[in-house]
């Protein structure tokens, strides 16, 4: 049971669109038993923010604006662009038993609540303040964020890739190609199909020709 | 590939069988005028099938020779990872060809490339049939995930230039013909045709599809026209319920703040 559960979170979901997103991801289990095939929901407005204009990442540091929290600044650690959600690391906390089986009351652990985006502010790193954030272009054509109290360029944060390469350190195994030879052009157009050029190229020579066939 | 040298094994084997049929053939006919002949044919028959069984041997091993690479001899070595993998829960692996690189390679680099990812999926789809029959987790299932992914890239990248050249060539859009038709219940759909070795009209299966409507149908037709457009109408209406709603909630948002 429990090996079919851990494959069911690989297999990517379909979610219709009434679907109610959580903290939980669609493809964990967590989200399944919230939202099981069949079950309607009131439906969430969630405020429109075009993608160009979404301003906050992962690795962020944010001050929180209202709430229990409000005040304090803290690093963005999940994104949920579908409620328009960032969860902080740490704060808006509430406290749960996790873990709990049979009389075990489980471990007493604070969970982060996640805010809004109109409730989070990004820190200008100059003053440590929250400003509000505008993307504009530089001199060379790059779309960055600026702050507008102090015009000051906010840089995307570094996040560490998932699977833990660094590629500046990067060293090629046994199977991998070497850049120059992944990046080598060795095609040249020409009027030939695909199965020709690989006749040609391996000396395959086809004398028979192909009984009438009818298409319809 | 292999279809092809099999078939062509199989005729050779078949041409033997008629050489093997009249060969002996014609000793019968010599031995129906000399009966006192009989004990040597019998010695002779067997001697000449065994010399044509040695003959097909050779040439078997020959042609079979020439089908397989390089790799046969060693066995079945090539399903399995390197001995240096074995038993490690990572195993490093580089990123998945990109479609940018695939299109500056020519058509046999490609395709050597597939069957070099071919192979490689076959050794990871080993690895984890394994792991599942030890009930372990599979070490670094992404490797499968990005060869997967790299294979449809040169798919697409073969399927592009092919469509480009039958576009420069015919003006064909389409690599498969088809046409619209309209099915027994008055629905318009795309048919895609279909490759026969005998024309239409002699093809009972294909006369029994029926592709018109009766005048029968033609009620319940505009009965899905209506409920078609009704719903198109719904959705209209319940998207400007959705727009006025939003705008409620968050003009009055955006005017507090």
């Amino acid at each position: 049971m429990r090996l079919t559960a851990l494959l069911a979170m690989a297999t990517r979901v379909k979610v219709h669109p009434d679907y109610r997103y959580g903290t939980s991801r669609p493809w964990t289990v967590g989200a399944q038993r919230m939202n099981p095939p069949g079950k309607k929901r009131r439906k969430v407005f969630v405020e429109p923010i075009q993608p160009e204009d979404w301003s906050l990442f992962k690795g962020d540091t944010v001050e929180v604006l209202a709430g229990k929290d409000s005040g304090k600044q803290g690093k963005i650690s999940q994104v949920i662009r579908a409620r328009n959600w960032v969860i902080l690391e740490g704060l808006n906390t509430h406290y749960r038993y996790i873990g709990k089986s049979g009389e075990y009351r489980g471990t007493y652990i604070a969970s982060e609540s996640p805010l809004l985006v109109r409730e989070v502010a990004l820190v200008d790193p100059s003053d440590r303040k929250p400003t509000q954030v505008e993307w504009r272009f530089t001199e060379e054509g790059e779309r960055v964020r600026v702050s507008l109290r102090s015009g000051r360029i906010l840089p995307k944060p570094m996040v560490q890739r998932r699977d833990g390469i660094v590629p500046e350190q990067w060293k090629d195994g046994p199977k991998d190609t070497s850049p120059d030879d992944a990046l080598e052009k060795t095609y040249s157009a020409s009027l030939k199909t695909f199965e020709e050029e690989i006749a040609e190229a391996t000396g395959v020579v086809e004398t028979r020709a192909g009984r009438r066939t009818f298409w319809y | 590939m292999a279809a092809i040298k099999a078939g062509r094994v199989l005729s050779l084997c078949r041409q033997f069988q008629k050489g093997l049929s009249i060969s002996t053939v014609l000793p019968l006919q010599q031995t129906k005028v000399l009966t006192s002949c009989k004990a040597q044919l019998s010695a002779f028959r067997p001697k000449f099938c065994l010399l044509h069984i040695n003959n097909m041997g050779t040439s078997l091993a020959q042609q079979c020779r020439a089908l397989h690479t390089s790799q046969w001899r060693r066995g079945l070595e090539a399903f399995f990872d390197e001995t240096p993998n074995w038993g490690e829960p990572t195993v490093k692996s580089g990123a998945p060809w990109t479609a940018k690189q695939l299109r500056t390679k020519s058509s046999e680099d490609l395709h050597k490339l597939w069957y070099v990812l071919l192979k490689e999926k076959n050794m990871l789809l080993t690895v984890e049939q394994e792991a599942k029959r030890q009930r372990v987790q599979m070490p670094s299932p992404e490797r499968l995930r990005k060869i997967e992914r790299s294979m449809k890239r040169l798919d697409t990248i073969v399927q592009e230039r092919e469509n480009a050249l039958r576009l420069l060539q015919t003006g064909q859009e389409r690599a498969r013909p088809g046409t619209w038709r309209k099915d027994f219940f008055g629905r318009t759909f795309w048919y895609r045709f279909k490759e026969y070795p005998i024309p239409w009209y002699l093809n009972r299966r294909y006369k029994r599809k029926r592709f018109f409507t009766l005048k029968y149908v033609d009620s319940f037709i505009r009965r899905r026209i209506e409920s078609h457009l009704h719903s198109k109408i719904l959705k209209k209406k319940a998207d400007l319920e959705n727009k006025r709603k939003l705008q409620e909630k968050f003009s009055k948002l955006s005017a507090t703040t």
